[in-house]
């Protein structure tokens, strides 16, 4: 039953080379999509190309389905399966600030590394400017930890803010998702830059 | 390759990651262990002095999870690139735009991003995709602060990208 | 049919489906409960006293002795060389690495059988492996080990001496080196630790 690393005792060893296979799969699914361009990432706010919407509510439905029948047929246990913690002010705060350096910039972390391993350089700045952000974040840090560590809820599912069921949550997700793909279709077309799709 | 197929392809490699470990995908925390292992050997008291960074301390950074998952993303996204013939030293920026200002920009976001990443414990890849995937309230706020304050900004920004 | 729309209707059945499946809780623990039928079947989970004497006559290093009732209980007496965690302390952090380890033999014990066995179920469920429970507890143990009963007159040769070495391990057990055990709780045996089980995830 999964997951394997910690309901098998997997070594540590083994988990790390897990981790580095899956991250293969991760840089060739994102550099497949496209997403090493920044062009193409920040034009979904432009109208012009909407992959990034794509790919993210694909990839995001693809894996909750997955995640619903697995557990039901008893080959995953949702219990052990990370939920990310919510800390409801920095998520907020955190979220604006990356959203302005994702329109600024044109990339988010893991496009970056995509990008900059196919020889972009403006990706290469993106990384080593998050790491001095980080930085930055790490010396001032006590001006931030009370809005950091404030606000905690714990690992809050929508489907229990709901009161619904996570299949319920997942076909509303879907049919949400599914109106968003036929307006980005539609966007495509009043906004189009052939100029720019075309060099991407 | 077309973006709904490409994002099944992301969707099983999430699905793979959780069912082989039980964690999703991440990023900004691999860009963290390099800043923390880098400070912590340059600087090594003040690692430990500084309230952030001493909760990272201990083990190897460099051998965490999210660290291995990148490398593997490095030379995921070169493999693909070599294989579909996209792979060119440049920097891409609009015909409107000097190189150099573009330069500008990419760090100055990636610096946004850098520090809004630890204060919303994660980014697109770890706490909006994954956590979406789970369900997770956090996700989903995090992913709507995100891009809708993208789209908020993207008149003023419009210069740099049409 | 452009990929959207194939996508979409893949999607939305999938969905409805997903929609109508039950709220199922799958936990890894529940299939072990086979398992857990099984071993209370064949009793392998449990130590009789006279294994128990066997295991302290001859300083067992491998054995710890975990009593489950509450502190004063075990103030007045306990087993030499048992540790104290009282059954509803069982879980706690500080307790985890002496329960959730594969070096040691526990055999968790209490008056009856009812307690002891509780906190055999327990860790048995959470996966924890060499824990064991004092079949009787103390009441069995006193009334075979420490005041064994001659089986009488009609015994056979092997109750015959059974009832001898429970007498020899009586005297051994309440000479007068047992005496000064009581008075002390033995020190906490230092515990290999355990891999943690929960995950770590997201960007952290």
């Amino acid at each position: 039953m999964g997951p394997l690393v910690p309901l098998q005792n997997i070594s540590n060893e083994l988990n790390l080379l897990i981790a580095f296979v899956i991250g293969l799969g991760f840089g060739i699914a994102l550099e497949q999509a496209g997403f090493s361009s920044s062009r193409k990432l920040a034009g979904m706010f432009y109208g012009y190309d909407t992959t990034v919407l794509k790919v993210f509510f694909t990839a995001a439905i693809t894996a909750m389905l997955g995640l619903i029948f697995l557990s039901f047929v008893g080959l995953i246990d949702l219990d052990i399966v990370y939920v990310n913690e919510y800390y409801i002010y920095s998520a907020i705060v955190g979220g604006v600030i990356m959203g302005a350096g994702f329109i600024i910039g044109g990339f988010c972390p893991g496009t970056s590394f995509t990008a900059a391993a196919i020889g972009k350089i403006d990706a290469m700045w993106f990384v080593l400017g998050s790491m001095i952000g980080i930085f930055i974040f790490g010396e001032t840090y006590s001006i931030f930890q009370e809005l950091h560590m404030s606000g905690y809820k714990g690992a809050v599912k929508v489907s229990d803010v709901l009161g619904i069921r996570d299949g319920y949550f997942a076909l509303l997700l879907i049919l949400v998702a599914s109106a968003m793909f036929w307006l980005a279709e539609l966007a495509e077309k009043k906004f189009r830059r052939d100029d720019i799709t075309k060099e991407i | 390759m077309n973006p709904y197929l490409a994002g099944v392809l992301l969707g099983m490699v999430l699905l793979v990651s959780f069912y082989l470990t039980g964690r999703g995908l991440g990023a900004s925390g691999a860009t963290r262990s390099v800043v923390i292992g880098a400070v912590s050997t340059a600087m090594p008291e003040h690692a430990e002095k500084s309230q952030y960074f001493s909760k990272y301390l201990g083990n190897n950074q460099m051998k965490s999870w999210l660290v291995l998952e990148i490398a593997g993303v490095i030379i995921g996204g070169f493999l693909s690139g070599a294989w579909a013939g996209r792979l060119k030293l440049k920097v891409e920026h609009s015909p409107k735009i000097s190189p150099r200002r573009r330069i500008y920009f990419a760090t100055l976001g990636g610096l946004l991003f850098g520090f809004g990443s630890q204060l919303g414990r994660g980014c697109t890849s770890g706490a909006a995709l994954t956590g979406m995937s789970v369900m997770s309230l956090a996700g989903f706020v995090t992913m709507m602060a995100i891009f809708g304050t993208a789209f908020a900004l993207a008149y003023f920004f419009r210069k740099n990208w049409i | 049919m452009n990929t959207r729309v194939i996508l979409t209707i893949i999607f939305i059945s999938f969905g409805s489906i997903a929609a109508m499946l039950p709220k199922q809780k799958i936990s890894s623990i529940q299939l072990e409960a086979d398992d857990l039928l099984r071993d209370i079947k064949l009793r392998t989970h449990l130590v009789s006293t006279d294994e128990l004497a066997d295991l302290l006559i001859n300083h067992d290093p491998t054995l710890l002795l975990i009593d489950v009732r509450d502190s004063v209980e075990y103030g007045k007496y306990h087993l030499p060389g048992a540790i104290n965690i009282p059954l509803k302390e069982l879980l706690d952090e500080k307790w985890l690495p002496y329960v959730d380890q594969l070096s040691k033999h526990n055999i968790f014990y209490s008056n009856g059988t009812i307690l002891s066995s509780e906190a055999g179920i327990l860790c048995r469920q959470l996966g924890f492996k060499n824990n064991f429970v004092l079949e009787g507890g103390l009441n069995a143990w006193f009334a075979t080990i420490i005041k064994p009963e001659h089986p009488g007159s009609m015994a056979t040769s092997e109750e015959l001496d059974q009832y001898a070495r429970r007498k020899a391990a009586s005297m051994y057990f309440t000479g007068s080196s047992a005496a000064t055990d009581q008075n002390s709780a033995p020190a906490l045996p230092p515990v290999p630790r355990k891999k943690k089980k929960r995950v770590q995830g997201g960007c952290s």
